[in-house]
């Protein structure tokens, strides 16, 4: 975890929630979050299973929407200008279900037709980035035989052929070889540096949170418990040396219930 | 384990299949809204109500051959044919029908049977072979379960009714019973063709061309209907002719699948002695048969299994060619995904196949005919009718593209009116398509060409017209609830309830042509070109109201 990006004095930041709710019927997902991105960084999103990171991303991107709050991304509401939002938005799901039956290219093609790209630009960076994470050989085959490391790296290509203003990662590096995972760290890090670019970043894997990510907030059900660069995180749980994998069990209150769990799992078969 | 066992251990894979079906999560669509608890059940009833739609056509169908049987149609239809012989043909012609709309519905039940991986899953646990072919046969049973007792019940209820008697509705059975088997293994067989030849097959113009070759195969159960309407006469004509001749020949037509599963409840029915001269034929062609029907069921043993178990390995370009991308237009990139899709995806090439196949035949027919030119103007103009109303009938089905990779489409910049746009430019282009086609195969011998290429386009605003109608209303109700999914399966209601008036208003201005082409024609093209547009201008308002601040 390096030093953050600081907000240059009249820049509008990336992203910007407030007191965002989100409600699927009677349980409450995301609780009053508030936080934001700033020009340059890469803020990274740690969370349990369950614990608002997804429905947060899916307000930013459009998916859902949210029982209160707002979503601000460069000042344009999520909502009322959704569609200038999204064409600054590159966005890759956490899982990638694409369009079964159609090959990498056409799936390109198609997501650069949306995005009203230029061709040569668009062959231009497509060609760089397939090369980059080396599915060239798969560019023509059905996205439905090839594995999930390749959909998600195609869908890692198709977040990048706009070159968006914001990134909206969702457990990115899943299914990704270490190669590619190499290359999308170094990435990310360099992207965020150019201009007034910021990622938001949604991980359970907090060694990749504390090489990537400027700062993180910790979300345990829906509301944010912790938000900071490492060291101030550190400073947060008083303790010098802390893992991000300790300051976030301190701070989810999950300590007690680890050792429980491992204390009851290892007491052997039966 | 026994088949009470098995029986309950498919409930539950049932119940997955039946949602993803209707929600479609795994082909990328967005999570339903609404309680949770609610979504399965509301699954299962919306499949239910599908299959007892299509059963309730196989009903009518069997229906339909009551009435010619009871009605004694043939001193109509066939003078101077046995009673025998025209039962014969009438109960064959309902089995035919009912083995292609069985076999079109597996080919839409398969794809949510493949998709929903649930035989898979059962792979992975400690389950011998037999269950596990077990569970995967009964799963596919439950899928046609509705129409298949439909077809079981009907078929022989309505024959025993119809010659007034008891052993000829029995007799009916086995003829249904091997027109199930059979249909149910067709569906498979194609199923399985499907996932090893098209689903995995690499990009390219040859391959392409291929793909839509093979695909041109899950058009011909549709074409049934045409069959028994277009080709009736001359099969009565021929068994007329076959009765005249009698003897070897005689033998040799009732041995052609179905007429002898026809001919059986027939001669038990009326004990016509035509078809006592050729019992042996007729019992030699029921043994040959039902020996068939034998072994498509031994193959349906383990044939479900072995489909699920399938995986597109697909096929390797011989080059990997360069990265070279072209993105067009909002609209024509939704567009071309859509025609990408359906390339793979027999479900979608069925719904584009169709109105130019369609198109193609009557074109091909017209053509053949000796007709005048008058003649060949208004069967001409009746094709592209067909054209428009194939095109608007199943175009609410391209609709259901959109589930596919849904989640990740609503977080592009495309608008509400963009995907609208898309959808009705591609139903206009099918029906200009087909039109284009009978077009070019009849303009020469069409008497006034000028005035049949003025009666195309002043059709086409009517067909934009029900296409925004149409994909209109689904486009609302998707941006409320989530997306209706519409093939003949999974969401046959919603199917039904937007074409039927999309019928209506596409079918408004042939209608108002054939009133007035008895007088002249161009007042006949006026008072219908008036009408499609405004009907489109009308639909315009109505949809782009209605979708107004979609995204």
């Amino acid at each position: 975890m390096s030093g953050a990006g600081t907000v240059p004095s009249g820049a509008v930041s990336p992203l910007a929630i407030a007191d965002l709710v989100v409600d699927y019927g009677e349980k409450r997902a995301v609780d009053g979050l508030t936080l934001s991105v700033r020009p340059g960084e890469v803020y990274g999103l740690l969370g349990s299973n369950g614990a608002g990171k997804s429905s947060t991303i899916r307000c930013i991107v459009g998916l859902v929407r949210p029982t209160r709050g707002s979503v601000r991304v460069f000042g344009l509401d999520a909502l009322d200008g959704a569609l200038a939002v999204k064409a600054r938005v590159g966005y890759v799901p956490e899982s990638p279900i694409l369009f079964d039956a159609l090959t990498p290219r056409e799936f390109l093609e198609y997501v650069a037709g949306i995005r009203g790209l230029d061709p040569a630009i668009a062959t231009g960076r497509a060609a760089r980035y397939v090369d980059a994470l080396q599915i060239a050989a798969d560019i023509d085959r059905p996205l439905v035989t090839l594995s999930n490391g390749t959909r998600q790296k195609v869908l890692l290509v198709a977040a990048f052929l706009h070159q968006p203003d914001l990134l909206v990662l969702d457990e990115p590096f899943n299914n990704l070889d270490p190669r590619a995972v190499r290359i999308m760290k170094e990435l990310l890090g360099r992207y965020v540096a150019s201009g007034q670019r910021g990622a938001l970043f949604s991980t359970h894997a907090m060694e990749v949170a504390e090489q990537v990510c400027h700062r993180v907030g910790i979300l345990d059900r829906g509301v944010l418990r912790g938000e900071g660069s490492l060291p101030t995180l550190r400073r947060e749980v008083a303790t010098r040396d802390a893992t991000l994998e300790a300051i976030f069990l301190r701070l989810t209150a999950e300590e007690e219930g680890v050792r429980e769990a491992v204390r009851s799992l290892g007491e052997g078969p039966g | 384990m026994n088949w009470r066992a098995v029986w309950r251990l498919s409930g539950p894979l049932y119940a997955e299949i039946a949602f993803q079906a209707i929600y479609a999560l795994n082909l990328g669509n967005l999570p339903p809204t609404g309680a949770a608890g609610t979504l399965s059940i509301v699954a299962r009833r919306r499949v239910t109500q599908s299959k007892l739609l299509v059963a309730a056509i196989l009903a009518l169908v069997s229906v339909g051959g009551f009435v010619a049987l009871a009605a004694r149609t043939e001193g109509l239809l066939a003078p101077g044919l046995d009673r025998g012989l025209y039962a014969s043909a009438v109960i064959g012609a309902v089995y035919v029908l009912e083995l292609a709309l069985l076999w079109w519905t597996g080919l839409q039940v398969l794809p949510a049977y493949l998709a929903s991986s649930a035989v898979r899953f059962l792979e992975t646990l400690p389950l011998d072979e037999r269950t596990l072919s077990r569970v995967a046969l009964v799963l596919v049973g439950r899928l046609f379960d509705l129409p298949a007792l439909a077809c079981l019940v009907a078929t022989p209820l309505v024959v025993g009714v119809g010659l007034g008697s008891v052993a000829a509705g029995v007799a009916a059975l086995f003829g249904g019973v091997v027109v199930l088997v059979l249909a149910i293994a067709l569906a498979l067989r194609t199923g399985d063709f499907f996932v090893r030849r098209i689903q995995g097959a690499h990009a390219g113009h040859r391959q392409t061309a291929i793909r839509w070759g093979y695909l041109v195969l899950w058009a011909v159960p549709a074409f049934a209907m045409y069959g028994v309407i277009a080709l009736g006469p001359d099969v009565l004509k021929f068994l007329g002719d076959a009765q005249a001749a009698g003897g070897e020949r005689l033998g040799l037509t009732l041995a052609v699948f179905p007429l002898p599963l026809g001919a059986l409840p027939a001669l038990l029915g009326t004990g016509s002695p035509v078809l006592g001269s050729a019992d042996a034929a007729i019992a030699l062609a029921l043994v040959a048969y039902g020996l068939l029907a034998v072994a498509a069921a031994q193959w349906l043993a383990g044939a479900p299994r072995a489909l699920a178990r399938t995986i597109p390995s697909g096929t390797v370009p011989e080059t990997v060619r360069a990265i070279v991308l072209a993105p067009s237009t909002v609209v024509a990139a939704v567009v071309r995904k859509d025609l990408r899709i359906a390339s793979r995806t027999p479900g979608y090439a069925f719904v584009i196949l169709l109105p130019l196949l369609d198109a193609l035949a009557l074109g091909l027919l017209t053509l053949a005919s000796a007709a005048t030119p008058d003649a060949v103007f208004a069967l001409g103009a009746a094709a592209v009718s067909t054209a428009a109303l194939l095109a608007v009938f199943f175009g609410p089905a391209l609709f259901a593209l959109e589930a596919t990779g849904y989640g990740y489409v609503r977080t592009l910049p495309l608008a509400d009116r963009s995907v609208l746009g898309a959808k009705v430019a591609m139903v206009v282009l099918l029906y200009l398509g087909a039109a284009g086609i009978v077009t070019v195969l009849t303009l020469g011998r069409v008497f006034a060409p000028v005035t049949f290429l003025a009666f195309i386009a002043g059709e086409a605003p009517a067909v934009a017209a029900a296409g925004l109608f149409e994909f209109g209303v689904l486009l609302a109700r998707a941006r409320r609830r989530g997306l209706p999914l519409v093939n003949l399966f999974s969401g046959a209601w919603w199917a039904t309830g937007v074409a039927v008036p999309g019928v209506i208003i596409a079918g408004a201005p042939l209608a108002l042509f054939q009133t007035f082409i008895g007088r002249a024609p161009l007042p006949a093209l006026g008072a219908m070109g008036l009408l499609s547009v405004l009907e489109l201008g009308a639909a315009l308002g109505v949809v782009l109201a209605l979708v107004r601040g979609g995204r």
